[in-house]
């Protein structure tokens, strides 16, 4: 089953490889009906899923014994979130391409290559494989953003590829330690995660390798400081590689965070709570204090998931069930309005051709639907109640309020800065009296763009609304994870922090 | 009079390449047939000594199985059937006949001149498949010098280039002296050792102590030096630049692959089978040649602005990968890599000389400049292969690069996986490059006609990149079965 969630991205790249260059009208409809069969099948497995611990939908099938690697796939509730998330945001991605006039067909392979790749990552349960995709997604995306970016658009990719390959080369050295200490311990070689996170570690080197993996996954996520190619790649990026760079790509990290540096290294991870807490605080307020100044309205949303990113970072490093449960569902939650607010940038991109705040002002009047998304999608960011990002921030804050007090409180102000960024920014492109002559005759959103925008609000309501559709099926995750950590350090969450102690969303599945 | 038992089978393929060499040109001074002719006549050759190496395998599995490895020692010492050597000049076959496949245009447009290089194709093969199985180091000499001398000619082919001229003439003097530090260093070894047989030196050091062992290691250390210039290890790199650049297009991904092959199998050879039990002594020396090749093919290929410099500089690099894996101690990934690596190296210069021309060795990054557009082909081939080389997932390179990672940081050597690791990253940028002005750049490349010899050589260059990506054990197992005796 989630062999064929792989296959299916590559079989549709195949088949628009097969169709003819010159059909350009054919390739992104094509594209985005393709995109769509993944889709049934990742909401079919969210359906089926069951709120248990085990991997579910697991396959084994050995690739090269003597090296111990293996096609080994399986979700449990952290990584089906964000499979389900992938498969959603592809069509969307796709159906805001309708811009791409040239290698339409390029294009489309490159994302479905690109949604292959993703979906591999969340689903890998073997080291090895799981590196393989991390890696392999670089190339797709480096093309999307060379080939179909704006001015420095070569630049930006380069820097995106070269800054990211350089941290999961340090991870790949990682990976290679753990299965030679596999070998050395139990007498063959694994990359099998459960097998890894079995081994018998000495605190030095369980945190060194804690280092090489973390270094892999802030790059990706981006921790401050290592965010400065996050601007440049989603500036230059086309709409849809925004999209998938900010919904998808980034949540590499905190998902490896969560899944690996977690479950690999307990001992370092408890004693990396504050520097990465402390990193991750830097990163909200960091990226919410740049946004504000930012005078590009793609920048403003760039830097703004440096700082909704370090929520996610500081709830997974909080390791209290309110913290992990909101790191993941704040992983969708990001991917939505996020993937939503560039979608929506790309709209007035693509008619007035410049993403200058200062070009706008009182579009409220000339496209009032339009600006009734946007300001839905920026409540959803500052985290609005009945919103989902409120669900999220709620979740970390509470979380990490347990064990890192100073923190949190620090962290809350992020929320205070999302919505001075975020409501500004809207007063100035939206409000007063449309005063450029181009801004006067701009046209409403058109019915695709409404269908695009349709589903993603669909979701920001429905998570806000009713979270423990998704929360119950994280929760047993999360809190094996808490169970492993504590059964291998000395460190016990501290009361209020497990679910049970205290109210938490999801708490009554328990 | 005793007769020894002569194992003619141990020598056939080098046989087959030579007489093969002999027919070309005799039939040439003959007939004087259209140049097809004689390719076919030279694919014979590969094809049959190809046929008598699996022959050779399978006499090594039976012997191996029998306990008689005995039988695999050859002409009294001097050559060896053992699975390292059979590999190695499987490798060795597999480059020849894509190498004369990819340069038949060059090749026919040399005219009457065709049944020349394609005799000194063939007599560098079969020197430099002696060399891959030979057992004493005098015969190693041999057929390094045999496999050279037709390296330097072929460099020099087109006459009328001064740049070719000074590709060869650099070539050859560079390389007479590496080949005269070489054989010094082997009159060292048989000075400490009394042995000239690879077997030999390693039972000698197996049975004694060897208390100051100066002049072995010295003699080790010239040896090392001979053989890092062929393989354009650094600090012995500098030729590989200019000659690169200046020789034939046609040719100088076969002349990089099969010197890079032999070199290294001979290395190995040497370093794990011979003076294995010094290996406390060599493996800092290594190492740091590794490191250092890693990092100046990395950088230096950076700041390049002809592809094929820029690709002679990451073959200075993937020298260095091979160290790592020399480094590592096995010969499974050595193995595996110079498959994957040459293969590779041949595609990307069918590559270069289609997009320069038959003999015309303009190979600037300029004229690769929207490539994408003139030839989908030429331009997607490109890519697979650059990726492969650089190394990323998907591609052969990656299991080859993940194979001699994984066995140097086993044998403790975390410090060269270190820099290995970060120096792929390096070399990411100047494949990037390539890629950004095939794919990333608008202005009009020169319409590319590339023969259709060439396009087998990159389906095939391609196809194997990508299935042993993914499906790597059917070339790994064999990697690992080609034991060393």
């Amino acid at each position: 089953m989630l062999t064929w969630l792989v296959l299916l991205p590559i079989l549709g790249a195949v088949a628009v490889l097969l169709t003819p260059a010159a059909r350009r009208e054919l390739h992104i409809p094509m594209g985005i009906a393709l995109s769509i069969l993944p889709l049934g099948l990742a909401l079919y497995l969210f359906a089926a899923f069951e709120p248990q611990v085990d991997m579910q939908f697991a396959e084994f099938h050995s690739w090269y014994e003597p090296w111990g690697i293996a096609w080994n796939l399986g979700i449990d509730g952290i990584s089906m979130p964000m499979v389900v998330l992938t498969t959603i945001l592809v069509p969307i991605a796709l159906g805001a391409s309708t811009t791409v006039t040239s290698r339409t067909k390029e294009f489309v392979v490159y994302t479905l290559l690109l949604e292959a790749g993703m979906i591999g990552v969340f689903v890998s349960l073997d080291l090895f494989l799981f590196f393989v995709f991390f890696e392999t997604i670089l190339i797709p995306m480096y093309f999307i953003i060379g080939i179909w970016g704006s001015e420095r658009r070569v630049y930006a990719a380069m820097k995106f590829f070269i800054y990211t390959a350089f941290g999961s080369a340090l991870m790949l050295a990682g990976i290679i330690a753990l299965a030679v200490l596999h070998n050395d311990q139990v007498g063959s070689p694994s990359f099998a995660l459960a097998d890894l996170s079995g081994l018998d570690l000495s605190v030095g080197a369980e945190r060194w390798l804690f280092a090489a993996f973390a270094l892999a996954f802030a790059i990706k996520v981006p921790v401050f400081p290592l965010h400065t190619w996050l601007p440049d790649a989603h500036t230059e990026a086309p709409t849809a590689g925004s999209i998938l760079l900010a919904g998808v790509m980034l949540k590499l990290g905190t998902y490896g965070l969560l899944r690996f540096n977690l479950q690999l290294f307990p001992k370092a991870s408890v004693d990396a709570i504050w520097i990465m807490g402390i990193l991750a605080v830097i990163g909200i307020v960091y990226g919410a204090a740049v946004a504000i100044v930012q005078p590009d309205l793609k920048k403003l949303v760039a830097y703004s998931s440096v700082s909704h990113l370090g929520f996610i970072v500081l709830g997974t490093f909080a390791l209290t069930s309110g913290g992990l449960q909101g790191a993941v569902i704040q992983n969708v939650n990001h991917g939505l309005t996020t993937g939503a607010l560039f979608l929506l940038v790309g709209m007035i991109y693509d008619r007035r051709h410049t993403k200058q705040i200062s070009e706008f002002g009182g579009l409220q009047k000339v496209m009032p639907v339009f600006a009734g998304f946007f300001l839905f999608m920026i409540f959803a960011s500052i985290g609005l109640p009945g919103l989902n990002g409120f669900v999220g921030e709620y979740l970390v804050l509470i979380g990490s309020f347990t064990t890192l007090p100073v923190l949190a409180i620090i962290a809350a102000s992020g929320v205070i800065l999302a919505a001075i960024y975020l409501l500004w920014a809207y007063e100035r492109v939206f409000t007063g009296v449309p005063e450029k002559e181009e801004n006067k005759a701009l046209a409403d959103l058109s019915i695709r763009e409404i269908t695009l925008l349709a589903p993603l609000t669909a979701l920001v309501l429905l998570l806000g609304l009713y979270p423990n559709i998704l929360l119950d099926k994280i929760a047993p995750s999360t809190e094996a994870v808490l169970d492993h950590i504590e059964a291998s350090t000395d460190y016990v969450v501290p009361a209020p922090g497990r679910l049970g102690d205290v109210f938490v969303a999801g708490g009554e599945g328990e | 009079m005793i007769t020894p038992e002569i194992s003619w089978l141990a020598i056939l393929p080098e046989v087959m390449l030579a007489l093969g060499a002999a027919a070309v040109l005799l039939v040439e001074v003959q007939w004087k047939p259209v140049s097809r002719v004689l390719g076919i006549i030279a694919a014979g050759s590969v094809v049959l000594a190809a046929a008598f190496s699996v022959l050779q395998w399978a006499q090594a599995a039976d012997s191996i199985e029998l306990g008689a490895t005995g039988d695999l020692v050859a002409f009294s010492g001097l050559v060896l059937m053992d699975g390292l050597a059979i590999f190695g000049r499987f490798a060795l076959l597999a480059v020849t006949a894509f190498g004369l496949l990819a340069g038949s245009r060059y090749i026919e447009s040399l005219g009457r001149r065709s049944a020349e290089a394609i005799a000194l194709v063939l007599l560098a093969s079969a020197g430099f498949s002696i060399m891959v199985a030979a057992n004493n180091l005098v015969m190693m000499f041999l057929g390094l010098e045999v496999g050279s001398i037709a390296l330097y000619v072929l460099a020099g082919m087109s006459r009328e280039r001064a740049r070719s001229d000074e590709a060869a003439i650099k070539y050859f003097l560079l390389g007479s002296f590496a080949s005269a530090i070489f054989i010094y260093g082997v009159a060292l070894i048989y000075a400490g050792t009394g042995e000239f047989e690879v077997l030999g030196i390693r039972e000698f050091l197996g049975s004694f102590v060897v208390f100051s062992p100066a002049v072995i290691l010295i003699g080790l250390g010239l040896v090392l030096v001979g053989l890092g210039f062929k393989v354009s290890a650094a600090p012995f790199h500098s030729w590989a630049p200019d000659v690169y650049q200046g020789a034939p297009a046609g040719v100088v991904g076969y002349m990089a692959a099969v010197a890079k092959i032999a070199g290294f199998v001979a290395m190995t050879r040497i370093l794990l089978t011979g003076v294995g039990a010094l290996d406390a002594n060599w493996l800092p020396i290594v190492a740091a040649m590794a490191a250092l090749s890693m990092l100046v093919g990395s950088t230096l290929a950076l700041v390049q602005g002809d592809v094929r410099r820029m690709l002679a500089y990451s073959g200075v690099a993937h020298a260095g990968f091979i160290l790592t894996g020399v480094v590592g101690g096995t010969t499974e990934g050595i193995l595996f890599y110079l498959a994957v690596y040459s293969l590779q190296l041949v595609g990307a210069f069918a590559v270069a000389a289609a997009v320069s021309g038959a003999g015309n060795s303009e190979s600037a990054l300029e004229s690769y400049r929207g490539l994408a557009k003139k030839s989908p082909f030429l331009a997607g081939s490109f890519t697979v292969l650059l990726l492969g080389m650089a190394g990323l997932p998907v591609t052969s390179g990656f299991i080859a690069k993940f194979g001699v990672f994984t066995e140097a940081w086993a044998n403790g050597f975390r410090w060269l996986v270190i820099v290995a690791v970060l120096a792929s990253v390096i070399a990411f940028a100047f494949y990037l490059r390539i890629i950004v002005a095939m794919y990333m750049d608008e202005s009009e490349a020169m319409a590319v006609d590339v023969p259709a010899s060439s396009r087998w050589v990159l389906m095939v260059a391609v196809g194997t990149t990508i299935l042993w990506g993914i499906l790597p054990g059917s070339l790994l197992s064999l990697a690992s079965d080609a034991l060393p005796l």
